[in-house]
C-alpha cells in the first residue's frame, strides 16, 4: 500500500505589509493548505491576490507575521532548501553570463551536489538544451532561458518544486513543451509541484488540484473536476442565422466571443442553471432571431475561477 | 564535504564572470594606472624623497585594492537582486551569510592576484624596489578584514535602500583620508578608522623590509582586533538588514 506523505502544509499564514502613511497592505490572512507528495497543485489568483507572497513565504524568502509551514514532517529538519527549489522569475533565476551546463553546474553545488555530470548531461537533454550547453544564458532564446530556469531547480535534487509564473512570456508552442516536461517531472521523477500562474490553460492541463487565492484569502481548494461539478457551469455556442446586434441581450447574459461570420452571428456564454439557459433562448426568440445551432462545449476552468473570483463576498465565502 | 562543493561552486561562478568581464577589468586597471602615475610623477617632480614614493606605491595599490573588495559585496548583492537571482542563492542549505563569506574570500584571492599584477606593472614603469616578503599576505588580509566589514554594512543598506552607490563613492574616497591619515599624525585615532594601522604595517614591511615576526604583539593584537571589530559589526548590521528585508518582502526587489 502507498502511504501519501504531506509534502507542503501551511497552515494560518498571514503577511501585511506595512506602507508610510498609508493602511497596511494585507497580502495574506489566515491562509492554509496543504499539497501532498507527488501531487501536482496550482496556486490561481488575479494579480495582487497573494500567490507571490505565499511561495516566497512557503520558501522563507518572506518572513510571515504568523502561521506556520512544515515541509516533509516526517523528516523533522524544516529548512524549507533542504526540500524545496523554486523557479521565481522565468527566466532571470539564471546566471546571464554563464553558460547552460555552467548554470546547471553552480546550482547543483549551490545545493552541496558533485559528481552529478551525468545528470547535467542527462538534464540539459531533457530540456533539448544539449546542443546549447556551451552558450551562454543571454544568448538563449527566452524559451530555452525558462527551461534552463527549471533544469536548475531540477537539478538540485529536491522533491519539491514551486514555480511562480512558468510559462509567463513565452509562446504557444514553448508554453506546451514546458508542460509537458512539468507533467513528465511527476511521472518519470515523482516529484511535488506547486506552481502558480494567469495562464489557466497550464494549470487545467498541468494541476489535478487548484487552490484559488483573492484577496490573500482561499476561495477554493479543490479537484478540478469536484470545481466544474459544484459550480455547475456550461458553455454554449450558438450560431444565429443573419447579423444581430443582440442588444440588452448581449449585457444580461455577458455574451462573449460575438462574431459575424457569412451571414451568421455567433457568440460563446457560460450559464450557471439550466434555468438561464431556457431564459436565453426565450429572450433570443422574442427579439425575433433565428436560432441555428446551439453546442455545448466543454467546461474551462477559466469560467470557474471567473465565477469564484467574482462571487465571493467580503469574508471570503464562495457562493455556488 | 557539501561545504567545500559550495565554496568551489562560488568561487567558479565569481572567476569565470570575471573572466568573461575582463576587457572592463583591463580598463579598469589601465585608468587606475594612468591615475598612479599622474600622483607619482607629480610627487617626483614636487622632489619627494625615495620613501615618500615607496609609500605613495604602496598607498595607491592599498586604495585600489580596499575600494574594490568593499565594493564587492555591495556590488554583488545589487546585480544578483537585479538579475534576479540573489533569492536563489538564499534558497540553498547552507546560509546566505556563509555563501556571502565564500564571495568575499573568492574575491580577496582575486584581487590579491591583482594586486600583485597591479603592484608589479608600477614596479616596473617607477623602477622602484619593494621588499616582498609573504608575510605581507598576513598583513593584507587582515586589513581588508575592516573594509569586507564595512562591505557587509553596505551590502545590508542595499538589499533594504536598493539605490546606494553614492554611499559607496563617499567611502572609496574616505579610504585614501584612512590611508593616509597615519602620515599627518601619530594620534591614536590611526587604531581606531578602519585601513589606517594595517596600511602603516604594510608600508613598514614593504619599504623598510621588517618580517611579520619583527612587529610586537600589541602592534599586530591592535590590528586583529580593529579589523575583527569592524568585520563583526559588519556582519551583525548586514544580518539585522536582511531581517528587515525578509520581513519587507524586498529580496527579489530591485
Amino acid at each position: 500500500m502507498n502511504m501519501v506523505t504531506t509534502a507542503l502544509e501551511v497552515k494560518a499564514l498571514r503577511k501585511s505589509y506595512p506602507m508610510w502613511r498609508q493602511e497596511d497592505v494585507i497580502a495574506l490572512q489566515d491562509v492554509n493548505f496543504s499539497v501532498d507528495s507527488g501531487e501536482v497543485v496550482g496556486l490561481l489568483g488575479p494579480n495582487g491576490a497573494g500567490k507571490t507572497t505565499a511561495i516566497k513565504c512557503i520558501c522563507g524568502l518572506i518572513v510571515p507575521d504568523g502561521g506556520t509551514v512544515t515541509y516533509y514532517e516526517q523528516y523533522g529538519k524544516q529548512n524549507p532548501a533542504d526540500h524545496l527549489s523554486a523557479v521565481l522569475e522565468g527566466n532571470r533565476n539564471i546566471y546571464w553570463r554563464l553558460t547552460a551546463r555552467e548554470n546547471l553546474e553552480f546550482f547543483a553545488g549551490l545545493q552541496g551536489r558533485s559528481g552529478v555530470d551525468r545528470e547535467i548531461s542527462s538534464t540539459l537533454k531533457r530540456f533539448s538544451l544539449h546542443e546549447k550547453e556551451n552558450t551562454p544564458a543571454r544568448k538563449l532564446s527566452r524559451g530555452m532561458q525558462q527551461k534552463l530556469a527549471l533544469g536548475c531547480a531540477l537539478i538540485r535534487g529536491t522533491d519539491l518544486l514551486l514555480l511562480d509564473e512558468p510559462t509567463l512570456g513565452l509562446d504557444v508552442k514553448t508554453s506546451r513543451e514546458l508542460r509537458k516536461y512539468i507533467l513528465k517531472l511527476v511521472s518519470e521523477k515523482g516529484k511535488t509541484i506547486l506552481l502558480s500562474s494567469h495562464d489557466m490553460n497550464v494549470v487545467e492541463d498541468v494541476c489535478e488540484r487548484v487552490i484559488i487565492i483573492n484577496n490573500g484569502k482561499v476561495l477554493a481548494d479543490d479537484r478540478v473536476d469536484n470545481l466544474k461539478d459544484v459550480f455547475n457551469i456550461h458553455i454554449y455556442s450558438f450560431v444565429l442565422k443573419g447579423k444581430y446586434k443582440l442588444n440588452g441581450i448581449k449585457d444580461k447574459y455577458d455574451l462573449s466571443d460575438i462574431k459575424y461570420v457569412n451571414g451568421r452571428t455567433k457568440f460563446k456564454v457560460a450559464l450557471k442553471s439550466s434555468d438561464s439557459f431556457y431564459n436565453l433562448i426565450n429572450d433570443l426568440q422574442k427579439s425575433g432571431v433565428r436560432l441555428e445551432k446551439i453546442q455545448n462545449l466543454d467546461t474551462h476552468l477559466e469560467e470557474i475561477f471567473m465565477n469564484i473570483i467574482e462571487n465571493h463576498d467580503v469574508s471570503g465565502v464562495v457562493k455556488a | 564535504m557539501k561545504d567545500l562543493v559550495v565554496f568551489y561552486s562560488v568561487m567558479k561562478k565569481y572567476f569565470i564572470e570575471r573572466k568573461r568581464y575582463i576587457l572592463n577589468l583591463i580598463m579598469s586597471i589601465g585608468g587606475f594606472l594612468m591615475l598612479f602615475l599622474l600622483v607619482f610623477f607629480g610627487l617626483q617632480s614636487f622632489g619627494a624623497g625615495t620613501e615618500t614614493l615607496k609609500g605613495s606605491l604602496v598607498g595607491f595599490s592599498m586604495w585600489i585594492f580596499a575600494a574594490m573588495a568593499y565594493s564587492e559585496l555591495s556590488w554583488s548583492l545589487i546585480e544578483e537582486a537585479r538579475n534576479g537571482t540573489l533569492e536563489q542563492l538564499y534558497l540553498t542549505p547552507s546560509s546566505f551569510r556563509r555563501i556571502s563569506g565564500y564571495l568575499v574570500i573568492s574575491s580577496f584571492m582575486f584581487q590579491f592576484i591583482l594586486f600583485t599584477v597591479f603592484l608589479g606593472i608600477m614596479l616596473l614603469i617607477t623602477g622602484q624596489t619593494l621588499a616582498l616578503n609573504p608575510g605581507v599576505v598576513v598583513l593584507i588580509g587582515l586589513t581588508l578584514l575592516s573594509v569586507y566589514g564595512l562591505g557587509y554594512i553596505m551590502g545590508g543598506l542595499s538589499l533594504v535602500f536598493k539605490k546606494v552607490q553614492a554611499g559607496n563613492q563617499i567611502l572609496q574616497f574616505m579610504f585614501i583620508l584612512f590611508l593616509v591619515l597615519p602620515s599627518f599624525t601619530d594620534h591614536p585615532i590611526i587604531y581606531f578608522t578602519p585601513i589606517s594601522w594595517g596600511n602603516v604595517l604594510i608600508n613598514r614591511m614593504l619599504i623598510r623590509g621588517i618580517s611579520l615576526f619583527d612587529l610586537t604583539v600589541l602592534e599586530f593584537s591592535i590590528l586583529f582586533i580593529n579589523s575583527a571589530i569592524y568585520l563583526l559589526i559588519g556582519v551583525v548590521i548586514f544580518t539585522y538588514l536582511e531581517k528587515v528585508a525578509k520581513q519587507r518582502g524586498l529580496l527579489g526587489h530591485y
